[in-house]
């Protein structure tokens, strides 16, 4: 627990564990002279999290009226006019769910969005490279047949998402909201006690905000006291260094890279014309899925993890050949894979990697629902990071709630990191109107554990979900793994009622 | 990490409310000058005929002054009825408002002008939170439902009083309104504030009260009392007729408390103070003998009325009970999911209940 002073204490601590605690404690007489600016909620951080509880808040009339602050030490304006030729689309892209979606509607942000460049999706492909085992992800169970299938999850691009959010709380004017733009934490430590002249800030976090670049010469840093400070900031997540809240997980030793790709036209035209495919292909011999997500215009998104020593390969390859790999990646045999990606690079006059596809390609047996070829590569959409998973110990502490991944962590293979931290803010938002609504002071614990109550168990179960499947799904070869999780899909894939579970836990639902 | 095992009450935390001085509080009374001389004349220890206040139960609640607050500690449960009680009072609102909420509120709009009393405030769960939803301008739209102007918080144990105003100054919000005097915590019994203001008629009235000589309140809030006063010296009826006295025409009196039926000793007794991991409460907090039935507070409430009516020189007849309404609600603590409004339990244990003054 970070140092509070003694007063403050007494409510959280025991007796006995107190004394040790307020030895260290720390005193700020001479800061008291420092005018410091009181806020209700103060988020750090200006990612889809952290804007999404900014927009929620102001789009309640209950908190409203709420003085609220937003720290990001990127530059908030050009996110707002961020802008892409159609065409063309950013390799950051996330899936969302349609909880997620329902929430953006609800807060009103999702009309501030570019509707034109997000694209829905029906159905999710999802086999095994190793034994041909596959399950189909549909609504099908659940809709009448002649009706527009349902939609499983709806890509939007990060910075689209982040664009209509601002647009959002643009919308709702600017009382009682201050953005912090281009600006970074210098430091938080608790406040003051101001004794005869003021309240009690002796538990609350004070941070100290000052202007990145050439401004942080002339301007100084300011003070701003939060009755509530959310931290939306990341992995290493500043807010959750100062609440003093350890962090448990494990580096996958696994890269994801990202690409924007375009694709041929599919053999047999889509039936109804709109409805779309994700494809995910797990390869256990090269480390982890392969998946390829649609965006508009028969554009995709192809988000592949694999060892940080294929991905360096694969990010080091020419565009044919590259897409050469992605192409076999869907259609190979683990063996025809392994082989290819240890091709001497640059390719030998001999052999390059489209003609070891085309070759390969007649050799193999080739199943039903695969992603149409991919043609082409959006240039320096190819990037790589590493994939890691964290859990936070608590995602609270006295004035303290931690969002997205500030809390958590997760593997990608099934696409709910975003959607775990809009989940996450449309319960903390949900739990300060209620708070608002009901006297109780927005930053108390007993406020705090009602969002915490909420979201921890089901990110922990979503969290670990996914690292279970990422682990089933490396080990190759034939055996009692790969037979047991290849009957484990065939048994989903044919059991309506377990599947429909299964769409509806990951929906959020 | 507090755990939620009840606290025995040590000898020392005995000693300490006992022996509790003022220096703390000094500069509140400082502000609130009349309050002086009610504290002085309200040792804790008092055992004063016209007091309702047990001595035994002073020092039970005073020994748990320490951790009134803590999130995870003995009053834990307290803290989780808390949000219940605003709906309570809002549904009494929505149901039949006071006549100055209707006078000046046109049609759908809601100005914050009711001025609330809390009997026995404790360290303050309820005051503060109500505290914390009058607006700063008082010109304002009410926040929330409960559409509080000012509240008076009152308690007869000098700890909790002192507890209560330590916590209340760790929110600027609710400490702007301590030192406007728009939320204040006396140190005072109900009885003296009555007295207090029937003889000398000073400035214990509150702002905006067209009486000088009644402290009158739109609301008067009675949370966990009832059941905690003295049998020896007073009854729940003269206690209830005190609070109904205080209240405006038109006015709620609005309390909770347990039902004395077999399966609220059950829960309140054998299971809420068991020994921990069982028990959400200390050890002696309840006195199930003391719990009181819907059916009675119903009538003492109208006998009350009927007594608050009273005059020198007239009696108050059954005239006093017209316009008068009654309202009970049961709640039930679900452990994993809180406290729940149940209509109809308010014979199993705890209950909300309403009264409303006859204009």
């Amino acid at each position: 627990m970070r140092p509070i002073s003694r007063a403050a204490l007494r409510s959280y601590v025991c007796p006995s564990c107190r004394h040790g605690i307020g030895a260290g404690r720390r005193r700020f007489g001479t800061k008291t002279d420092q005018a410091t600016d009181i806020y209700d909620v103060v988020c750090v951080g200006g990612g889809p999290a952290g804007l999404g509880l900014l927009a929620a808040l102001r789009a309640s009339p209950v908190t409203s009226k709420l003085k609220v602050a937003l720290i990001e030490s990127q530059d908030l304006n050009k996110a707002r006019s961020w802008n892409m030729d159609s065409t063309q689309f950013s390799n950051r892209v996330s899936s969302l769910t349609p909880s997620s979606k329902a929430f953006l509607q609800k807060i009103g942000a999702w009309e501030h969005l570019d509707t034109q460049r997000v694209q829905d999706y029906q159905e999710m492909q999802v086999w095994d490279g190793e034994s041909g085992s596959r399950i189909s992800f549909d609504w099908s169970m659940e809709t009448p047949a002649f009706e527009d299938p349902r939609t499983v999850a709806t890509m939007t691009e990060n910075a689209n998402l982040v664009r209509g959010l601002l647009g959002r709380i643009a919308a709702s004017g600017d009382e009682n909201l201050t953005l912090f733009s281009n600006t970074t934490v210098a430091g938080i430590e608790n406040g003051t006690d101001l004794q005869t002249e003021g309240p009690d800030l002796s538990a609350w976090p004070v941070l100290s905000i000052k202007p990145t670049g050439a401004a942080a010469e002339t301007q100084p840093s300011s003070r701003i006291a939060a009755r509530l400070l959310v931290g939306a900031d990341g992995i290493n997540s500043p807010v959750r260094s100062f609440a003093d809240i350890p962090t448990h997980g494990w580096d996958y030793n696994r890269h994801g890279i990202v690409a924007t790709l375009s694709l041929a036209d599919p053999d047999t035209p889509p039936f109804p014309a709109n409805m779309r495919t994700a494809y995910q292909r797990f390869l256990p011999a090269l480390g982890g899925p392969i998946a390829l997500l649609p965006l508009p215009n028969n554009n995709a998104t192809l988000v592949w993890s694999t060892t940080p020593e294929n991905a360096a390969y694969l990010k080091s390859l020419p565009t044919p050949a590259f897409l050469a790999m992605v192409n076999a990646a869907f259609r190979l045999s683990m063996t025809d894979l392994k082989y290819m990606v240890g091709m001497a690079q640059p390719a030998s006059e001999a052999t390059s990697h489209e003609d070891e596809l085309s070759w390969r390609l007649q050799h193999t047996p080739i199943p039903a629902h695969i992603p149409p070829f991919a043609t082409g590569v959006q240039t320096g959409t190819v990037a790589s990071f590493p994939l890691r998973f964290r859990h936070a110990a608590q995602y609270i502490s006295p004035r303290v709630a931690l969002v997205g991944d500030a809390a958590h962590v997760i593997h990608p293979l099934a696409g709910q990191g975003l959607n775990l931290g809009l989940a996450d803010v449309a319960a903390l938002s949900q739990t300060i109107e209620y708070a608002v609504s009901h006297g109780m002071d927005i930053g108390d614990l007993l406020t705090l554990e009602r969002y915490s109550s909420e979201r921890y168990l089901t990110n922990a179960k979503i969290g670990g979900a996914c690292d279970l499947l990422h682990k089933m799904y490396n080990i190759p070869g034939q055996g009692p793994v790969t037979w047991a999780r290849s009957l484990g899909l065939d048994v989903i894939d044919k059991l309506p009622f377990v599947k429909s579970f299964l769409m509806k836990n990951a929906e959020g639902y | 990490m507090a755990s939620i095992r009840p606290r025995p009450i040590s000898l020392r935390a005995l000693h300490a409310a006992s022996t509790a001085t003022r220096p703390t509080c000094r500069h509140f009374l400082s502000r609130f000058p009349s309050a002086s001389p009610l504290s002085r004349k309200a040792p804790i220890t008092r055992n004063h005929s016209t007091s309702s206040v047990s001595p035994d139960e002073l020092s039970h609640f005073s020994a748990l002054a320490s951790s009134w607050w803590d999130p995870m500690g003995p009053s834990r449960i307290l803290h989780l009825m808390n949000p219940l009680r605003h709906e309570f009072i809002a549904s009494c609102l929505a149901d039949s408002p006071p006549p100055t909420a209707e006078t000046t509120s046109a049609g759908t709009s809601t100005a914050a002008n009711l001025h609330y009393m809390d009997i026995g405030c404790g360290g303050g769960i309820f005051a503060e939170s109500l505290a914390r939803t009058i607006p700063l301008d008082p010109s304002a739209p009410a926040p929330t439902a409960t559409r509080a102007a000012s509240m008076t918080a009152i308690d007869p144990s000098t700890m909790l009083i002192q507890v209560a105003r330590e916590h209340a100054r760790m929110d600027p919000t609710v400490d702007a309104h301590l030192r406007s005097g728009k939320f204040k915590y006396l140190n005072t019994t109900l009885e003296d504030v009555l007295a207090s203001t029937s003889t000398s008629g000073s400035s214990e009235s509150t702002p905006s009260t067209g009486e000088p000589l009644h402290p009158q309140f739109d609301m008067v809030t009675l949370f966990e009392v009832i059941e905690h006063i003295d049998p020896t010296t007073t009854t729940p009826q003269a206690f209830l007729s005190n609070c109904l006295r205080a209240l405006k025409p038109g006015g709620w009196l609005i309390g909770s408390t347990i039902s004395r039926t077999f399966p609220s000793f059950l829960l309140n007794q054998v299971i809420a103070e068991a020994p921990w991991p069982i028990g959400v409460v200390p050890r002696g907090t309840h006195e199930w003998s003391k719990f009181v039935n819907p059916p009675e507070l119903h009538a003492w409430a109208q006998e009350g009325l009927m007594r608050a009516a009273d005059t020198a020189t007239s009696r108050g007849g059954p005239s006093a009970l017209e316009g008068m309404r009654w309202k009970c609600m049961g709640t039930i603590y679900v452990p994993g999911l809180g406290w729940k409004m149940v209509p109809g339990s308010e014979s199993w244990g705890n209950y909300f209940w309403a009264v409303k003054k006859g204009v």
